[in-house]
């Protein structure tokens, strides 16, 4: 070998045989070939150079941002949402804001039993509001999974199944910052509907029903227990909505995964709670364990037997697991192929 | 955009080293590359995908250390990725999206302004010649616009280095065409560098005037076409009609090295007069010489001598592309 590589001195090159049928010791009779027309196109390629300015880390993160959540709300240039996706999350949307109808007609009815009614199931106390939040079937135990799966199906799965994980690495945007901006993402279209649906009901009740500094006061700290829970929603499922989708390349594996653990995890608790008279197994459900903490956090009587403090303990594990297992998959996309 | 580039080697590497486990992935890989088009060459599994790793500053080398346009690979990825173009051999695109909104958003990633992007997008899609295929769903495309597409979104920021893994893969003759057409452009209307490997020689021939030939992790060689061409033994080919034998034989008689496959003979080149020679044989045989020139070693047959000389007995670059020559399993 020589300094820059492999000596090829005095080498041979190969040899291939010229087209005919024979070796050329035969008679043989040419035949020419007619040479095939081709179509003229006018196209005048140039290269133009590009001067401008490359923008920091942020404005790459928000563009991230922008192309997952924008996708929700228009037709082209960002990522594609079937319009049936948009229709149901639209449709849990306003389901969600219903109690605020329900507020108006009662603010309507002066005096009487109806008033009185409708302020019992929709009017504002710690019941309500953890309802909003956490409470109501099938309203929010079956819309906000319904709704979670539908907006993480295809977040990270689809850039596995179209390799467009390449698109991002190949580019300075690191895996943390593509993990935090899907995370932020889904976070925002969810709390979008969980979190701004539940403030919209609560201070429609304020304004609805005329009501003062004192209501407000009161009502504060209660409001903010609720939020805070609204808002342990939104992390708790959407960790485990984007753990589940970065594990498949299927959008349709990682809804239904999800829902089948939300309502599988449910149900496996409820029928060991109602033979064996035991709400242990609660510990499993990421819903129950949510509904529990919420239950606590807006101050009102718990449906469960285990302590609170398992709950917390579920939620917490239930979340650094998700997060771990969604940064070791994001961590395994390639860049130059899978 | 960071640092000026003093017009040096745009990829430097010493001493590099990548083990996957206990695999050795690239084995003291030693590299100094110019401004140009290089042509990465080697069989499946050989390192390529690993050094385009490492260069890109994705992996973390084992030992060794290397820079790009003076940016350190394992340090400032960051910014080597924000100055090079990277087309993937894959497809690497949302089927969803318009052309343009994919080009568009490729170049947001790199932290364009989003009226820039726009306006860059479709520059960009002209120049590889998707201009009327802009506001298409890439899921519409075929083959040939989907390459085209990523050559697009590597090149919307005009990087200085672009790196192309396979970029012909899958074209037509026609797109295959245009396709070298236009990274050859780049190279000489632009004045970017392109780093382009491929299994196909006459593409990397047609596009780029350097190799670097990579083997079992190793660097095997880096040099100019041109000047590896020289070492190979110049050869007189000459196709001949009825009679091969004999022209075989009488060439033979005058004392010429030659060797024939069917009516193709290659007759070694002694001297300027050899070519008289061959024309005095053919009288004597009674054949019909229907073409007669100067072999000029293409890059297979410059790709299949090396492979000849580490060992790997192949008839021909097809059959290299197997992880039978690379060693064992897939490195990368």
């Amino acid at each position: 070998m020589t300094d820059d590589g492999i000596d090829i001195g005095g080498g041979k090159t190969r040899m291939e045989v010229a087209y005919g049928s024979g070796d050329g010791d035969e008679e043989a009779q040419a035949i020419v070939a007619k040479r095939e027309a081709t179509l003229g196109a006018i196209f005048e390629q140039s290269y133009r150079p590009w001067e401008g300015e490359l923008g920091p880390r942020w404005v790459r993160n928000y563009a991230i941002f922008r192309h997952h959540v924008y996708g929700l709300f228009r037709g082209t240039g960002h990522r594609h949402y079937h319009p049936m996706v948009k229709l149901i999350i639209l449709v849990i949307l306003l389901f969600s804001l219903m109690p605020i109808l329900m507020l108006f007609l009662a603010s309507l009815s002066v005096g009487g039993e109806m008033a009185d009614f409708f302020g019992r199931m929709w009017g504002i106390n710690r019941y309500n509001l953890w309802g909003q939040v956490l409470g109501y079937f099938p309203r929010n135990l079956c819309c906000w999974p319904l709704l979670t799966a539908l907006v993480v199906g295809g977040m990270i799965s689809d850039d596995r199944r179209n390799g467009t994980s390449a698109i991002y690495f190949s580019r300075p945007v690191t895996r943390l910052d593509y993990i935090a901006m899907k995370y932020l993402s889904v976070a925002v279209v969810l709390g979008f509907v969980i979190v701004l649906s539940y403030f919209a009901y609560y201070t429609s009740a304020i304004i609805f029903n005329a009501e003062g500094w004192a209501y407000l006061i009161d009502t504060l700290p209660i409001f903010l227990g609720g939020l805070f829970a609204g808002i342990l929603v939104v992390i708790t499922y959407t960790s485990i909505g984007l753990a589940l989708s970065s594990i498949s390349q299927s959008r349709f594996f990682a809804a239904i995964a999800f829902l089948s653990l939300i309502y599988g995890t449910k149900l496996l608790a409820l029928l060991v709670d109602t033979q064996f008279d035991s709400s242990i197994l609660y510990i499993l459900s990421p819903y129950d364990c949510l509904a529990h903490i919420g239950q606590w956090l807006l101050g009102i009587e718990s449906n469960y037997e285990h302590p609170l403090s398992f709950s917390i303990v579920s939620i917490l594990a239930v979340n650094a697991a998700s997060i771990g297992l969604l940064a070791a998959r994001v961590s395994s996309l390639e860049v130059t192929r899978e | 955009m960071g640092r000026e580039w003093d017009g040096g080697p745009v990829i430097t590497a010493r001493n590099l080293c990548k083990m996957y486990g206990p695999h050795l992935a690239l084995d003291d890989v030693n590299l100094e590359i110019p401004s140009g088009a290089v042509g990465i060459l080697g069989p499946n599994g050989a390192g390529k995908s690993t050094l385009f790793k490492c260069l890109l500053g994705l992996i973390k080398t084992t030992s060794g250390d290397g820079t790009v346009l003076g940016y350190d690979i394992r340090t400032e990825g960051d910014m080597i990725r924000s100055r090079i173009g990277y087309m993937p051999e894959y497809d690497a695109l949302d089927p969803g999206l318009a052309a343009v909104d994919q080009v568009r958003y490729a170049g947001e990633l790199l932290g364009m302004n989003p009226a820039h992007a726009t306006r860059r997008a479709h520059e960009v899609l002209e120049y590889v010649g998707l201009k009327d295929q802009r506001y298409r769903k890439i899921e519409t495309f075929s083959t040939g616009m989907k390459q085209a597409t990523k050559l697009a979104c590597a090149i919307i920021h005009d990087p200085e280095i672009l790196i192309c893994d396979e970029p012909t893969n899958g074209l037509d003759q026609r797109a295959r065409e245009f396709m070298l057409q236009t990274l050859r452009r780049t190279v000489s209307e632009g004045g970017r560098s392109v780093l382009m490997s491929s299994h196909v020689m006459d593409d990397i021939q047609d596009v780029c005037d350097r190799i670097v030939m990579i083997h079992k992790g190793k660097i095997v060689v880096q040099r100019r076409i041109e000047d590896l061409a020289k070492q190979v033994d110049r050869e007189i080919e000459i196709s001949v009609w009825g009679g091969a034998s004999r022209m075989q034989a009488a060439l033979e008689g005058r004392g010429f090295e030659v060797r024939r496959l069917g009516r193709v003979l290659r007759v070694g080149r002694v001297d300027d007069s050899t070519t008289f020679s061959i024309l005095e044989a053919a009288v004597e045989a009674g054949v019909q010489v229907r073409q007669m020139q100067e072999y000029e070693p293409d890059l297979e047959d410059i790709f299949l001598l090396i492979m000849d000389r580490l060992g790997a007995k192949v008839r021909g670059t097809s059959e290299l592309m197997t992880e039978g020559h690379t060693g064992g399993g897939p490195l990368d």
